[in-house]
């Protein structure tokens, strides 16, 4: 398959963007969103994202194979990564889900296309319809691809305009994502624009924020704050900054049977997209107390990342990445080698996967790629004062509980500061209707305007 | 014989073995590998034996001086060993200085213990090949002008301590720390002085030697451009620099430092002289060979340790040695580490470069504790 010249990031390496070609690229995505998109009904969109969502589901499906074709080199994920991360993905969007979104959301059905009022409204006799930014920019992050495709499809159903810039090397999967609308509905694919390059280029970006109706940006606390400074004040801004997610074993389901399910559940965690995402746990709280002790259970995870390492191997990583690993690893081995509170797994020959345990269960971050800790705890509450320094930055829990603990756990996490709670092993798999940051992801894009009638 | 003897004589020995490899005619390569492949291995033996935190680290590595038999297979220790345990033969009743690392990025430094028999091993071993490579044509004291605060200031850097020793045996009596520390810790240059200083250099047409830091640099070309102020040093003047800004001045790329330096200070690239070492080393490296060995300015520049301490690149992915060419972490054994730790693992990357290296840096957020949310980022 060859990726004919429809997007700026399909154009060859040596290709330099111009000020120019993103304003026109611009004017002309507004343009054609007023003649194609703008007219479009709910439903037609949702059966169209649908239906998209469902062939990137079939192994035939050329520009799925295209994806595991050439997503190892161009991505750095392996094949069996990509396969969990894009499957993933797109299960999630059926049209009932993304039905369900819209209606979760903006409270009715019609929101977006017009006029409308649920019962409660009726009864006040109010009605209300929202209306989606006309031009949608997203300054995407490089780490993952799901939060970008994630991004586009908001932006379809807000039927908006939208213009991608990726960060330099991560245009892959959204590029391909952005052929298949092409293929599927040419007319759609051209109110979206795909375009790559270096974060903070200011001739290219000041020219895409002056066009812009909102901006939606993820990375680091310093990347948001210099994207917002430079936004002029009548665009809308929305930033997700980086987060940081754990997991959370409590003491009752580590017994019997269920252990080894438990395991399992952690290693997809850490091995889904090489845990490089923001949902993705840098460590693990395992409850003292239980049949397995929190240093067994990281020696279990820790063969069952050596079994994942068969089929669904990390892939290669640059080196500093290794580097990092290696030092890292240096650094627990000394202190392994000199007291029993740390213990150190690791792959043979490779930086492929870490599990170190410590005793100490201050919160420490990862160097991610497969380098989980494993840190041992008497309680939630425990936890949640060693997790302290991360307070306030912290988006996912994943918890393994027993059923008439989970209820409590949540309440406690949800008041502490994390923004969702899902149960362990699904952690790099949220729910359409999750609310990005806490914040409702299409609620956000939009504008609403309210009748009194 | 007691320990303290056994360790003299080591030290003794390893002092006849630095003179020679540094003596005309240049002893075989042959020779030399010899030589050294006997002494780190007995360096192994003597440092498995006596000291615990380095046993314990080889025992974790199921290695052993049985079990080693050539001098790569050397168990080396990671530098973060030396913030985390006392990696030292020496006693505590008998350590009279130490050495910390000088980031002010980590929490806790590298901690490296000498007494004065180590601390005297220390100064030959930089001594040595100081001259070697720096002063091999020069027979009359160097006028230093050293960048970093005095030792009274900075008395636990082992930079310092290197100027220090480099001041005192080499340097003529106008040789001076020109640097200052505040009350943050901050290290400063005394400008109005230090220009003086390159003022009647200048005046005198007498050759100098600065010594310090990258940042140091930094601050003084920073200053020179603000000044509107350019030297033009007499021949045979020079500049040593060594890497790592630590957050203490605006960071640039090696090339364009010493670019501002040559054009402030009026040398050339050749004159413009690295130097590579850690608080947990007793040998250093510079980016220029001795002189009389084949020509270091024909090739690119590459860092070289004295005969008495071995690099070698390893991937950080297998562990092993890379190939000529290829990108790893750097690896020591620096026979001057007696009391401590020969073999010593750096988490600096660097290009192997035939038997020395092309440095690149160090390894991101190698630090384990106290990094911040950027780690996130990748």
């Amino acid at each position: 398959m060859i990726l004919p010249n429809y997007f700026l990031a399909d154009l060859p390496p040596e290709a330099t963007l111009s000020p120019q070609m993103i304003q026109e690229a611009c004017q002309t995505l507004k343009r054609n969103r007023e003649q194609y998109l703008a007219t479009r009904s709910t439903p037609q969109m949702v059966k169209l994202i649908s239906e998209l969502a469902e062939n990137w589901l079939q192994p035939d499906y050329p520009f799925r194979q295209f994806a595991l074709e050439h997503g190892p080199a161009a991505t750095g994920f392996a094949h069996a990564t990509l396969v969990r991360g894009l499957d993933a993905f797109f299960q999630e969007l059926t049209r009932e889900n993304l039905h369900t979104l819209v209606v979760h959301e903006l409270g009715h059905a019609h929101r977006l296309d017009e006029m409308c009022a649920t019962a409660a409204e009726a009864r006040l006799q109010r009605a209300a319809m929202v209306r989606g930014p006309e031009l949608l920019v997203h300054i995407a992050s490089g780490n993952i691809p799901n939060p970008t495709l994630l991004s586009i499809i908001l932006g379809l159903l807000t039927r908006s305009a939208q213009f991608v810039k990726c960060s330099r090397g991560a245009s892959f999967l959204p590029r391909l994502f952005a052929h298949s609308l092409y293929e599927a509905d040419a007319k759609l694919a051209s109110c979206l624009e795909i375009a790559e390059w270096r974060g903070g280029d200011i001739a290219l970006e000041d020219p895409l924020f002056a066009e812009a109706s909102c901006v939606t940006a993820t990375g680091s606390d310093e990347t948001l704050a210099a994207v917002q400074q430079r936004l002029p004040k009548s665009v809308r801004f929305l930033g997700y900054g980086h987060r940081v997610s754990f997991g959370y074993i409590t003491r009752g389901v580590l017994s019997g049977f269920g252990v080894k399910k438990i395991v399992v559940r952690a290693a997809e965690d850490v091995i889904s997209w090489n845990q490089l995402g923001c949902l993705s746990p840098h460590l693990i709280y395992v409850e003292t107390g239980g049949s397995v002790s929190p240093d067994q259970f990281a020696e279990k995870l820790a063969e069952e990342l050596s079994r994942y390492e068969v089929d669904e191997p990390r892939g290669q990583v640059s080196v500093e990445v290794a580097a990092t690993i290696s030092s890292r690893r240096d650094f627990y081995r000394v202190r392994a080698s000199a007291s029993s509170e740390t213990q150190m797994w690791s792959s043979d020959a490779s930086t492929a996967w870490t599990v170190v345990y410590e005793a100490d269960a201050r919160f420490q971050l990862s160097c991610l790629n497969r380098f989980i800790y494993v840190k041992a705890v008497a309680s939630l509450d425990e936890a949640l004062n060693y997790a302290d320094a991360v307070r306030g930055q912290v988006s996912t829990v994943g918890i393994a509980a027993q059923d008439d603990e989970a209820q409590a756990l949540s309440t406690r996490l949800g008041r502490w500061g994390v923004t969702r709670i899902c149960p362990l092993g699904q952690m790099q798999n949220p729910p359409l209707t999750w609310c990005h940051d806490g914040r409702p992801a299409l609620g956000d894009l939009v504008e609403w305007i309210g009748w009194e009638q | 014989m007691t320990t303290t003897s056994i360790f003299s004589d080591h030290a003794a020995r390893l002092r006849q073995f630095m003179a020679r490899s540094l003596a005309a005619p240049e002893p075989s390569a042959t020779v030399l590998n010899e030589t050294f492949s006997q002494l780190a291995l007995e360096w192994f033996a003597l440092q498995f034996q006596h000291n615990a935190a380095y046993q314990a680290w080889c025992k974790s590595l199921e290695a052993s001086p049985e079990t080693v038999a050539h001098w790569a297979d050397i168990p080396a220790l990671p530098t973060s060993a030396f913030k985390e345990l006392d990696v030292t033969s020496i006693s505590l009743a008998e350590r009279t200085q130490v050495f910390h690392s000088s980031g002010t990025t980590e929490q806790r430094p590298s901690r490296h213990f000498q007494h004065a028999e180590s601390l005297a091993l220390y100064e030959v071993s930089l001594l040595s090949w100081f001259r070697a490579c720096l002063l091999a044509e020069v027979k009359e004291k160097v006028h230093f002008l050293i960048l970093t605060p005095p030792p009274s200031s900075a008395p636990h850097s082992s930079l310092v301590h290197m100027f220090e020793t480099v001041r005192r045996e080499l340097g003529s009596a106008q040789s001076k720390f020109h640097g200052a520390m505040d009350a943050t810790g901050a290290w400063s240059l005394d400008e109005a002085g230090l220009q003086a200083a390159l003022q009647s250099a200048m005046d005198a047409a007498q050759p100098v030697m600065l010594l310090g830091t990258a940042f140091n640099y930094v601050h003084l070309v920073d200053r020179l451009a603000l000044e509107g102020k350019i030297f033009n040093l007499p021949p045979g003047s020079r500049a040593l620099e060594t890497g790592g800004y630590k957050g203490r001045s605006r960071s640039l790329p090696k090339s364009e430092l010493h670019q501002l330096i040559g054009e402030r200070l009026g040398l050339a690239a050749e004159q413009i002289v690295c130097e590579y070492g850690m608080s947990e080393l007793s040998s250093q490296a510079y980016d220029v060979g001795p002189v009389g060995a084949e020509s270091s300015s024909q090739q690119a520049r590459r860092f070289q340790f004295p005969p008495w301490a071995r690099v070698s690149i390893v991937s950080p992915e297998t562990g092993r040695e890379v190939q000529d060419g290829e990108t790893g972490l750097v690896r020591v054994i620096d026979l001057a580490n007696l009391w401590s730790v020969a073999a010593v693992q750096t988490e600096d990357l660097a290009i192997r470069r035939g038997d020395g290296f092309e440095l690149l840096g160090r390894a991101v957020t190698a630090e384990a504790r106290g990094c911040s949310l950027m780690s996130a980022n990748r």
